[in-house]
């Protein structure tokens, strides 16, 4: 069997500029799904109850639906349907961000909920108020806790963002899959862009899990 | 802009072939990634180093890789270097089977790390053999621990099966895909295949919340 | 060693009358009537879930009462949101479990009263926390996380916390039952030291030796109910009720 890296080698600057959008892409729906996760988890948990009832409900679906299914759809059909046209980057920014951030929203959600109830009573015997308390006391703590499972969505959003090759926005998949098909060395392409993810994703589980060793501290009441 | 749905009860028949791959795809995927996880983890713990060192290997790539690129992978490069071929269903499932049973393994792993050391050295006390101890007091307890994370796992797979799509095994996704570009009903069809992901999706995850709720532990 | 002891025509700072509180059909706090004047300390004892804890946290309006009524500096708790934060804002609390904030050092613990709700100035509540913090005698401990300080200290942190509000009573619950034993007489000398300022003070504890050295006045719990009440000379060397009598003999105490 033999092997032939020569076109991978030619094409590297073709793969890195693959990469830079795969992690400009990563960074854009983790920021947004931080966001609007956290604000949803708020309006969950204190908003009025047919905003609660809704919130579940979109929670729930995007649970249920696979992250293709919602970027095809927000692709193809959310244009012919709004008129509105989106090209492939910010398709794929909005579909992602809509679907992490239903998964955002549970994790910080159940970050909250593990925060001790005495915590907010000592908060309160302060005469603080409840938007200080969530603020001040219940947030920061929730996010030292939720840091593991924030992690895992930032790793999912790296593996999502993939997945937006199929709306071809140029990221490091729909470039293998480019290179692979005009030059038909699909075996060297696609080991090599296997590491190259690798090393994109191995590093955030690693640097997650050592960061939070560190500073578990700070959310154990 | 028209719609017409009468499109969607007209591919019925395929829709569902579709549906039923997709479910296929996913029980087999769990009944091959479950023992095979076991095995895995097992391996990891072994006290052979290289073979625990490549049991991590194993487990650690696949983690951290995205689904659809191991698809494609399985799809192009397996072949070759294995000087096999499969047909892309069962393509799409080696790619499917090798990602969850990483995911598994470590399920598995961390369910049994999570019984305390106390539990084996009472039972061992108490005059159990190490496979008794293993068996009575630690795999009860642990199973407590892993069916919750297997059944996140598995709607998390229901919905990554979508993903073999790209390598044209007959699945729901592609199937209404495949429909949407012949007859350029694009809305309907996409909507279409996203309410029946749904309502084949919605019961299983909130049979998984279920599942969390009667035997998950709280620390 | 001095003790202040209350003037009997002290003001009195809170007053209960017939207070009850039910936890669905279960009776909490049940004709509870007893009141609290300016520099007193007043030590609540009893079994455990007798409600002496539920009245505590029924005093700053954590928990609402059922029946009766509780009356503050005269005036009755109020049921608005932003008058109880008023409220709470006059008394201070420590608890069993000292619930000081782990993302925040020592020090910050101190100053998140000051800073976020009376609107100090950092440099003012800084001051104030490094005085208090000084007072508890954990001046070197101020940058340490709760983390790293041990359950007297951190104890002793939630205690300058609660005095960095200034309130005119603390309220202490429990302060010293989920501390290791070596540890419990660092907060115990703390606590007498503020009641040797003239602080008023509510105290549910089971430390009988404190209650009995300083005390002005003990109220004995049993089942929601308060079963004797007076001056500890009473309570632990001639109790009228044989019920007070039964609860001090469990403990192994024979005056």
């Amino acid at each position: 069997m033999d092997f032939n890296f020569g076109p991978v080698i030619e094409s590297w600057r073709f793969l890195a500029d693959g990469v830079r959008i795969t992690v400009l892409l990563s960074l854009s729906v983790a920021a947004c799904s931080l966001t609007f996760g956290t604000l949803v988890a708020l309006a969950r948990r204190y908003g009025p109850k047919w905003l609660q009832a809704i919130l579940i409900f979109y929670i729930d679906s995007m649970r249920a639906i696979p992250v293709l299914v919602v970027l095809v759809w927000f692709y193809f059909a959310f244009p012919i349907a709004t008129g509105i046209n989106l090209p492939p980057f910010l398709s794929a920014l909005v579909a992602l961000s809509f679907n992490l951030t239903a998964y955002v929203a549970e994790i910080v959600r159940a970050g909250m909920e593990s925060v001790r109830p005495g915590q907010v009573r000592a908060g309160l015997a302060l005469g603080m108020s409840t938007p200080q308390i969530v603020r001040k006391i219940v947030l920061p703590q929730a996010f030292v806790r939720m840091m593991p499972a924030l992690g895992n969505v930032l790793t999912l959003t790296v593996k999502d963002t993939a997945i937006a090759a199929v709306i071809a926005v140029p990221e490091l998949m729909r470039r293998a899959d480019a290179i692979a098909g005009q030059t038909y060395t699909p075996v060297e392409v696609f080991s090599t862009v296997m590491l190259l993810y690798f090393c994109i994703i191995f590093p955030i589980t690693r640097g997650v899990d050592i960061v939070y060793k560190r500073i578990s501290f700070l959310g154990r009441s | 802009m028209t719609l017409d749905w009468s499109i969607v009860p007209a591919s019925a028949g395929a829709l569902a072939h579709g549906a039923l791959i997709t479910i296929a795809l996913t029980v087999l995927t769990m009944a091959v990634a479950v023992p095979c996880g076991i095995v895995v983890a097992l391996l990891r713990e072994s006290r052979f180093k290289p073979i625990a060192f490549l049991a991590t290997c194993f487990v650690e790539l696949f983690r951290n890789l995205p689904i659809i690129l191991v698809v494609y992978w399985a799809f192009y490069v397996m072949p070759v270097v294995l000087d096999l071929s499969f047909s892309p269903f069962v393509t799409g499932l080696v790619a499917l089977c090798l990602n969850n049973t990483a995911y598994n393994s470590e399920t598995f792993r961390s369910g049994i790390r999570s019984i305390r050391k106390g539990q084996t050295e009472a039972a061992l006390a108490m005059g159990m053999s190490e496979g008794q101890a293993f068996r009575k007091i630690v795999l009860p307890q642990a199973w407590r621990r892993v069916l919750p994370v297997l059944a996140t796992t598995w709607v998390t797979l229901f919905k990554d099966t979508s993903l073999v799509s790209v390598i044209a095994v007959g699945d729901l996704a592609h199937t209404a895909m495949q429909i949407r570009s012949q007859s350029f009903r694009v809305i309907e069809m996409l909507t279409a295949m996203a309410a029946i992901y749904w309502l084949l999706g919605y019961p299983q995850a909130k049979l998984a919340d279920w599942i969390h709720k009667k035997f998950g532990v709280t620390e | 060693m001095t003790i202040a002891t209350a003037p009997q025509t002290a003001a009195t700072v809170l007053q209960y009358r017939d207070v009850q509180k039910l936890y669905g059909d279960f009776v909490a706090l049940q004709g509870v009537s007893m009141e609290v004047k300016k520099q007193q300390v007043v030590c609540l004892i009893g079994p455990s879930g007798s409600g002496k804890s539920t009245l505590l946290r029924c005093t700053n309006a954590l928990e609402t009462i059922d029946g009766g009524e509780i009356l503050f500096d005269g005036v009755r708790l109020p049921k608005d949101r932003t008058a109880i934060r008023k409220v709470r804002q006059r008394m201070g609390m420590v608890f069993q479990n000292f619930e000081l904030f782990p993302h925040k050092t020592a020090i910050e613990n101190v100053i998140m009263g000051p800073s976020t709700v009376l609107g100090l100035s950092d440099e003012a509540s800084r001051d104030r926390a490094e005085a208090l913090l000084k007072k508890v005698g954990l001046a070197d401990k101020a940058k340490n996380y709760p983390a790293n300080l041990s359950g007297g200290q951190q104890q002793r942190v939630a205690i300058a916390r609660a005095l960095a509000m200034e309130p005119e009573v603390m309220l202490f619950d429990e302060p010293t039952s989920a501390l290791d034993p070596e540890t419990i007489g660092e907060v115990l000398n703390v606590m007498k030291a503020l009641a040797d300022d003239g602080m008023t003070m509510i105290v549910v504890t089971h430390e009988m030796t404190f209650a009995r050295r300083v005390a002005d006045h003990v109220v004995v719990f049993e089942r929601g109910e308060i079963i004797e009440q007076g001056p500890p000379k009473q309570i632990f060397e001639a109790p009228t009720t044989a019920r007070t009598r039964d609860f001090l003999g469990h403990l192994g105490w024979d005056g």
